[in-house]
């Protein structure tokens, strides 16, 4: 039985694992939610702008030094530019799959993450890359806990709180969240649904390009992690259920802790057990844990 | 045949498709040109169309879900998986027992997959066929990781990651030409049968359910039956093609049964044409040929299909075999339009008089 110093660690990496599943599958719930396009490339754009932002900082530390108000900055440069491109994809190519079947937009979004990866694999080539920040462990119990972990955790909950600001209070989280229900009627209400579209697949690749650059610094990059994430955050969105904001926290709580406990005991079957759970509440409940059943 | 005007449009082409609809023909040309491949010189292209011709079975398998019964599996590695575990695993218990592999070790590994692929398949579409739209297609993707991970963790039975190495089939097979006709014969076979059941009346009760369940279901009909048959057959040929990956490619490993490999099943399918029992062995002609060609000369291949697939999507989303039937369709009906002009009857489809 591992000792409670480290029962304690794992709880920490757990919840930071649930913070990334959950940025990175509110951002898909969303543009699923209001466009119904399930996003297979979510996870590679991801690992795109987990790039750019170490090509960032790369250049700037090498101005300033490795600080962290450099990475802020990386950070926020490669957003803008994840943002930008989000968009850019809706408007020159998703937008022509809205009138066709799933399949086929599954299959776009699929030949997105072909392109993408091998742009990755094109510019920054196939050894692993890193970003080193200054940062002390932290002693916790007799053991030594990096305290970036409570730096994710903060930000997820923060960035989580401000989705959920975004969407119940501001104006065009109002439009979102119409747009869920009705397209008709906010069109009709002469709201352009086409730059909502837009709008909300830049927020939803964002939203991927803000978390990868906050566990930029306790995650080595390598190409194909967007692969094992992808199906990962399918399975966050499906045990939640798909458009609930809420019911996707609680499912990356869920997947996040579980993994990193079962990493103790079982490392190879880790993700085993995540499936386990993702085919157990597809047959005990198809639209997930707060979804409704209206969706279904 | 008809001494009419009309002649010019028949012959063995016309004929079949007027009664068989494009995959007649290409059904047919596609096995003459199979035939033929061993005629190409080097050991190359009959490897490449041993590759096509398996992976081109699964993909036929798979369309039996996505074609026929609109369903979209983003598991069905898992069965080809399956298969071609147990073939493997068949295989070493035999070169362990017996020394070596002989012919009756080696056609009961391959027929012995077959039940454990529909054993399987039985498992999942148990409860995929429950669900439908974008359930059905997340349950059977879970089942399908759920596989892959049990697979790659379970070091001891399935070796892992390392996969199972030196599946040498016996002498005879060993030869790759001759390997290439036995996966021809399997393959061949296996799509005349697949082609009897999607034109009996269980596959256009499979085309009801795709195009209208509630329907179905006011007629009479068990659609969760009727779901679950089909998903078994389909896990069925997907296990035989699993099951010819083993011996062919000399090792198996767990990367076959991963989601990824069920999306080139998908694409495969989209690009040769969902709509026509011969699509998806065209889709994968195109996608394992130019695999095998392009990774000669760049290693950006998945750029390459990614580019190639985005196109087909966009511009042409009934799959490559529904621009050829319109095509083939326009110069029918323009050859019509000919005889009008000149003031000839227009002999019916099939000739006459």
């Amino acid at each position: 039985m591992p000792d409670l110093g480290s029962l304690l660690i794992q709880l920490f990496s757990g919840l930071s694992r649930a913070m990334m599943l959950f940025l990175l599958s509110s951002g898909l719930s969303l543009i699923f939610g209001v466009m119904n396009i399930l996003n297979f490339a979510h996870a590679t754009l991801w690992l795109l702008a987990a790039y750019l932002t170490y090509t960032f900082f790369q250049i700037f530390s090498g101005l300033w030094g490795s600080e962290a108000l450099v990475l802020v900055n990386s950070i926020v440069m490669a957003t803008g530019i994840m943002f930008l491109l989000g968009m850019a994809i809706e408007r020159f190519l998703v937008r022509r799959m809205y009138p066709r079947e799933l399949p086929e937009q599954l299959l776009l979004t699929f030949a997105l993450i072909l392109i993408f990866s091998d742009t990755i694999k094109l510019f920054w080539g196939v050894e692993n890359r890193r970003i080193v920040l200054p940062i002390e462990p932290m002693e916790v119990m007799g053991s030594f806990v990096n305290p970036y972990f409570f730096v994710i955790i903060a930000a997820g909950c923060g960035i989580a709180l401000g989705l959920r600001f975004f969407l119940q209070r501001t104006r065009y989280g109002k439009i979102v969240r119409a747009a869920v229900f009705s397209r008709d009627m906010v069109s009709a209400l002469g709201i352009r649904i086409p730059a909502v579209y837009a709008g909300v697949f830049g927020l939803g690749v964002g939203l991927a390009a803000l978390t990868a650059g906050i566990f930029l610094p306790i995650m080595p990059l390598s190409l194909g992690i967007d692969m094992d994430l992808i199906v990962q955050c399918f399975a966050v969105v499906v045990i939640g259920g798909f458009g609930s904001i809420g019911g996707t926290f609680i499912a990356s709580l869920i997947v996040g802790i579980v993994y990193s406990y079962s990493i103790l005991f079982w490392p190879d079957g880790a993700l085993a057990i995540i499936f386990l759970i993702l085919v157990g509440v597809l047959i005990w409940r198809p639209w997930g844990l707060l979804g409704t059943e209206m969706r279904y | 045949m008809s001494s009419s005007g009309a002649t010019h449009k028949s012959g063995w082409f016309s004929d079949l498709y007027q009664k068989r609809g494009l995959s007649g023909p290409a059904a047919v040309i596609l096995f003459l040109g199979f035939l033929l491949v061993p005629l190409l010189p080097g050991k190359f292209p009959i490897i490449v169309g041993t590759e096509v011709l398996i992976v081109g079975l699964f993909a036929l398998s798979f369309n039996l879900i996505y074609g026929y019964m609109g369903q979209i599996s983003f598991g069905h590695g898992a069965f080809f998986g399956l298969g071609a575990y147990a073939t493997a695993l068949l295989f070493r218990y035999f070169q362990m027992t017996a020394g070596g592999i002989g012919y009756f070790g080696f056609f009961l590994s391959l027929i012995l997959a077959l039940p454990l692929a529909a054993l399987g398949s039985w498992v999942v579409g148990f409860f995929c066929v429950r669900l439908t739209g974008i359930y059905f297609a997340m349950l059977s993707l879970g089942f399908g990781e759920l596989l892959f991970y049990l697979v790659f963790s379970w070091y001891s039975f399935t070796k892992g990651d390392d996969g199972i190495q030196g599946l040498l089939p016996p002498p005879f097979f060993q030869d790759a030409t001759y390997y290439y006709y036995f996966t021809l014969a399997v393959v061949v076979l296996s799509t005349l049968l697949l082609w009897r059941i999607t034109e009996s009346p269980f596959g256009y009760t499979l085309r009801m359910l795709r195009d209208n369940r509630n329907r179905a279901a006011f007629l009479g009909i068990n659609v969760r039956r009727v779901m679950l048959t089909n998903f078994v057959i389909a896990g069925t040929f997907a296990g035989v093609a699993g099951a010819l990956w083993g011996p062919f490619q000399r090792s198996v490993s767990p990367h076959i049964l991963g989601w990824a490999e069920s999306g080139k099943a998908v694409f495969m399918t989209l690009i040769g044409g969902a709509y026509y029992l011969a699509g998806p062995m065209v889709g994968s002609i195109i996608y394992t040929a130019l695999n095998a060609y392009v990774t000669r000369f760049t290693v950006f291949w998945p750029l390459t299909i990614g580019i190639i697939i985005l196109v087909f999507v966009i511009f042409i989303p009934g799959g490559l075999l529904s621009v050829i039937d319109q095509r083939i369709r326009f110069r029918l009906s323009a050859g019509k339009v000919e005889e009008i002009r000149k003031g000839e009857p227009v002999s019916p489809p099939g000739g006459g008089a």
